[in-house]
């Protein structure tokens, strides 16, 4: 379970002081999957570093799976995230002259935890994220669809509880974003794991259980489908 | 349907015969075919029992002329303000819209609004059912909702297109 309570982010530049998250509460129960949406700059991929440990708070709390990393030191929360936390970067963030297994076995290589068992488990990721063919491939030459593939085989590679998936389909067409969210889907229902996912695109929200609009810094709406009117609320929040 | 609120939208701020309607309506439901003045007529009757349409006078050419009754408008102008359901072969909201714009309505950004929820609401539905049924491994089903998504993306995009140049000033 992810537990955000009194959430504040501030950034300062000089004198300057942008509030950029203010005030967000927010639980995610585990095996759900939920997406984030809202306008640029509110704050959704500020969210997300947090919740990923890549920053610290201002002010607040964050736990996930009862353990404060909003509490931790860099060094500790860097370990936690290497365990529990899978991350999908916006520009996909793969290291340009590794081949695509190289990229994918990353984590586990820099973790020193790279076995045979584990290079199985490696090549049956790539196998499931359908890379077979480019497996010795150079990251580079890949296609952005290709690139977002490699990016979430390695994200699952540690067999993380908690995905974060920052626009994963931003750069991509209608049926390649397709093929991403149904791979997302598969591993979300196969392991239950638990799955954030920042998007712009009602179409790949519509994959999650839960929308939460998000507006200047904090949570303006929590949708569920369960709920009487919530399609005139997103009618209302997208206008 | 379509034809009743066609001859309604024409009545609503002008008188017409018979054969006036019969044009305009073959115009205002554009590509959908022309209507048979039979359906006209019958419509007409319908209208007429139903309080909705008074005829009036002959006209100068001995042709009966219509016009729409108070409790007409209101009619035409629930109708307009009803989202279009996506399950309904039988209206289209197009046309619906098309009504509006006819007759100048003031509440057509509520209508587009109430349209957009209308068609959200059918995305997260159907985007739910189509992964279940590719689980299920039904990838024909699955196919086919994923077809039906694909149109209300561009029904979506239509709504959006319509919104921003009502914006502009
Ligand atoms: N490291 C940073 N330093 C200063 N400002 C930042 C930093 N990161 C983000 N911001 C500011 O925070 C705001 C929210 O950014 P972001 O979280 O990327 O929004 P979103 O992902 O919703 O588009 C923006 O105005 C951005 O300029
Ligand atoms: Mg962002």
């Amino acid at each position: 379970m992810i537990k955000v309570s009194g959430l504040v982010k501030s950034f300062t530049q000089g004198k300057n002081i942008t509030e950029v998250l203010k005030d967000v509460d927010l639980k995610i129960e585990e095996g759900e999957f939920v997406a984030i949406m809202g306008p640029s700059g509110s704050g959704k991929s500020t969210l997300l570093q947090l919740l990923g440990g890549l920053d610290s708070p201002t002010n607040g709390k964050i736990e996930i799976d009862g353990k404060a990393i909003s509490e931790m030191s860099e060094n500790q929360r860097t370990i936690f995230r290497r365990k529990n936390i899978g991350i999908i970067f916006q520009n996909y963030q793969l290291l340009n002259n590794l081949t695509v297994e190289e990229n994918i076995a990353f984590p586990l290589y820099a973790d020193g935890t790279l076995d045979k068992e584990k290079m199985k488990e490696v090549k049956e990721l790539i196998q499931a994220v359908g890379l077979n063919e480019l497996n010795k491939k150079q990251a580079n030459l890949l296609s952005g669809g290709q690139q977002q593939r490699v990016a979430i085989a390695r994200s699952l590679v540690n067999h993380p509880g908690v995905l974060l998936a920052d626009e994963p389909t931003g750069n991509l067409d209608r049926s390649k974003a397709e093929e991403i969210l149904l791979l997302l889907t598969q591993f979300h229902k196969k392991n239950n794991q638990t799955i954030v996912m920042v998007t712009h695109d009602i179409f790949a929200a519509g994959f999650a259980d839960k929308i939460i609009l998000f507006k200047d810094g904090t949570i303006e709406q929590i949708i569920s489908r369960e709920e009487e009117n919530y399609a005139q609320y997103l009618a209302n929040f997208m206008a | 349907m379509s034809v009743k609120y066609g001859i309604m939208t024409l009545l609503y701020d002008k008188k017409c015969h018979g054969y006036e309607l019969k044009i305009e309506l073959d115009q205002l439901l554009g590509n959908k075919g022309k209507v048979n003045p039979g359906q006209i007529y019958t419509t007409l009757d319908r209208l007429i029992r139903d309080e909705l349409v008074i005829p009036l006078n002959i006209d100068e050419q001995e042709r009966k002329l219509f016009t729409l009754d108070a409790s007409g408008k209101t009619e035409l102008e629930k109708w307009l303000l009803e989202a279009v359901p996506y399950h309904s072969t039988k209206e289209d909201f197009f046309f619906k819209w098309i009504c509006a714009r006819k007759i100048d309505y003031a509440n057509e950004s509520q209508m587009l609004e109430q349209q957009k929820a209308m068609v959200l609401k059918e995305v997260m539905d159907l985007t739910k059912l189509k992964t279940d049924l590719l689980i299920k491994g039904d990838e024909n089903n699955y196919l086919l909702i994923s077809g039906r998504l694909l149109h209300l993306e561009a029904d979506l995009n239509w709504i959006s297109q319509v919104e921003n140049r009502q914006t502009k000033p």
